[in-house]
């Protein structure tokens, strides 16, 4: 039997070195590699429209709240018969996020009801599925208060 | 009378050695069939740690290249609702299992050959003060950078712990890493007290014979004690990663993980008289409180005041001085002074006595209370957010297009219990953690030289139950 001669210490080391940097390197690209759900604004395919997002009572509290998104396109023109979807989340991973479809209440603008379970740090994503085909998406944040 | 002489009196006994009666544990895990022959199979640790280097990966892959929104990746959702809560969990019902299977270890083969012959650990550093400065860090940190709040940097922070360990190891011809750096060992061997398990020699006779102490030593087939404890002479579960080395080296079999009473070395004051020692103690029970209280409304108004005062909106140095005070200053200033208190209250000699003694005397104690308000704070994220997780795995699972759990993510999904129960039952751990450490406290010294630190540790209680009544804000400090 023919034994294999066993590496110098000197290229076992060059080669776990190798090892690490390629680790490092493989890591670090991941970092420009994000998938397509990274941001969601990423998804916005309409730059051009404008959103606004209010909400009432404003600073809102713990429970129920009434927000109402607005919009209007490039020439400050309403948009009408668009599909609104609101979706809150808390900057704290765990709880569970609150999700409501807006009604349309004419001149461009949708009333939903969102329910806050917690104080704290919130977004809201708001999708919208406007009556081009094209979506438009935007991230508002907000601080919920103790009642 | 009798009428035995002097004469007819039976021969002395001979002073020869005779083996103390030592009863073998009444349960071994590794004695039990198939988890036993699991556990003491050579590649038995490995079994458990590529399952978490497969879950470490996939973190820091969601992490990296996944939604940067906290609720919807799996980097944050896992390691700040899951991971901490199922630690605690393990540590009461079994023990140490995250150590145990750690996989930032894992490339220790790898740093190992990097080394060479490595060096040791400078004596300087073989205590408890980098660890506790490490995990008060690590607390600071968290809340500064918003941890919980960021999948790009909780992915970093994993890679950050497999290269501290990786370069330590790389450095050093031990594993400092674990005993002497990790904050999250740290954590891990302090609450491990509560462990209903521990490794021990089944018959110490063995041990005294024992020519290698490969236990500690290790041999050409198995590795020694990674953390340096020799066997025999463990008498609490600091340090011990249950990484099970010793059982695989031990020649003789003779390495037991026996059922034990909880806060066995708490009772049996078993733990070394150190200041440093004494000192982690103190340190963990009041950063529990600390990490509580950063997400409660007071410390947004205690944070605005420190800020109006000194005129700075610095959110790193304002996080330092708060917690500063409350994980630092507090512990060594108020256990200081309950120990000084403690040596003027005790009569005669005992008032010469030092005052590390006195410290390692009765610090002990507060590690039920304060593993009580670790683990209510949680389990409290565990239970409102543990189901989560499916949704968030779905969508992960969606983005790939893989819809084997459905093809639309369950959003509904999220507490394991009604949110009202929680506090009560947060209330409640943390009187049973008080009970217990009154119940060890009673057991140290005279009743007057427990006062003081009774007076502490019900101020620790009531701090932490007044926290867990306020509402919970997750929100970062200067949002």
């Amino acid at each position: 039997m023919r034994l294999s001669p066993l590496p110098s210490p000197a290229a076992t080391r060059r080669r776990s070195l190798l090892t690490l940097l390629i680790l490092v390197l493989v890591l670090s690209s991941a970092t420009a590699c994000q998938r397509g759900s990274a941001q969601p604004e990423a998804a916005d395919q309409a730059p051009d429209v404008a959103m606004t997002f209010a909400v009432s009572p404003d600073p809102p509290a713990v429970g129920w709240s009434t927000a109402v998104v607005t919009l209007a396109d490039a020439h400050g023109q309403p948009i009408e018969a668009a599909r609104v979807r609101l979706r809150g989340d808390m900057n704290h991973p765990g709880m569970q996020p609150v999700l409501a479809e807006a009604a349309d209440a004419g001149g461009g603008q949708y009333a939903a009801q969102l329910g806050w379970t917690m104080a704290g740090d919130w977004f809201v994503i708001v999708t919208a599925e406007l009556p081009d085909g094209r979506q438009a998406v935007r991230r508002f944040d907000l601080r919920v208060r103790t009642p | 009378m009798s009428s035995t002489s002097v004469a007819e009196r039976p021969a002395s006994p001979r002073r020869t050695p005779i083996a103390l009666y030592q009863p073998q544990p009444e349960v071994d895990l590794l004695r039990t069939r198939r988890l036993g022959r699991l556990l003491r199979w050579r590649w038995g640790r490995l079994a458990f740690q590529l399952p978490l280097l497969g879950l470490a990966a996939l973190l820091v892959y969601d992490g990296l290249t996944g939604p940067q929104l906290a609720s919807q990746n799996l980097a944050t959702v896992i390691t700040w609702v899951h991971y901490r809560g199922l630690v605690v969990l393990a540590l009461l019902l079994v023990g140490n299992l995250f150590c145990m299977g750690c996989p930032f270890t894992l490339p220790r083969t790898l740093a190992r050959r990097l080394s060479g012959r490595g060096r040791r650990w400078p004596k300087a550093l073989r205590n408890k003060w980098l660890a506790i400065a490490l995990l008060v860090l690590s607390l600071w940190a968290y809340e500064w950078l918003d941890l919980w709040a960021s999948p790009v940097l909780t992915a970093w922070f994993i890679v950050a712990y497999f290269v501290a360990a990786f370069v330590l190891e790389a450095l050093f011809a031990e594993s400092p890493f674990c005993k002497y750096v990790c904050p999250l060992g740290t954590f891990n061997f302090v609450s491990s007290t509560v462990a209903p398990y521990q490794i021990v020699a089944r018959d110490h006779d063995v041990c005294r014979t024992c020519a290698g102490k490969e236990c500690v030593n290790g041999s050409a087939q198995a590795l020694g004690c990674g953390t340096e404890l020799f066997v025999p002479a463990m008498r609490s579960n600091l340090d011990c990663t249950l990484c099970l080395d010793c059982v695989r080296a031990c020649p003789y079999d003779n390495v037991a993980l026996a059922r034990r009473p909880r806060l066995h070395e708490v009772y049996q004051d078993s733990y070394p008289r150190r200041w440093d020692v004494a000192f982690l103690f103190l340190v963990f029970a009041f950063a529990g409180v600390g990490n509580a209280f950063g997400m409660v409304p007071p410390v947004y108004a205690l944070a605005a005041w420190l800020s109006s005062v000194l005129g700075t909106g610095n959110e790193a140095l304002l996080l330092a001085i708060i917690l500063g005070a409350i994980m630092v200053a507090m512990p060594v200033g108020l256990g200081l002074a309950a120990a000084w208190l403690s040596r003027r209250l005790v009569a005669g000699r005992g008032r010469g006595e030092p005052l590390r003694a006195v410290m390692a005397r009765y610090a002990p104690a507060v590690l039920p209370l304060a593993f009580a308000v670790w683990f209510a704070h949680y389990t409290f994220h565990f239970l409102t957010g543990a189901l989560t997780a499916v949704p968030v795995l779905q969508s992960f699972l969606l983005d790939h297009g893989i819809a084997w759990l459905g093809r639309e993510p369950n959003w509904s999904l999220a507490a394991l219990l009604p949110t009202d129960w929680i506090t009560p039952l947060n209330i409640g751990v943390v009187v049973v953690g008080l009970m217990a450490s009154l119940s060890a406290l009673s057991r140290r010294g005279s009743r007057p030289a427990q006062m003081p630190w009774m007076v502490l540790f019900v101020l620790v209680a009531l701090a932490a139950v007044v926290i867990f009544t306020l509402p919970m804000e997750m929100r970062g400090l200067q949002g």
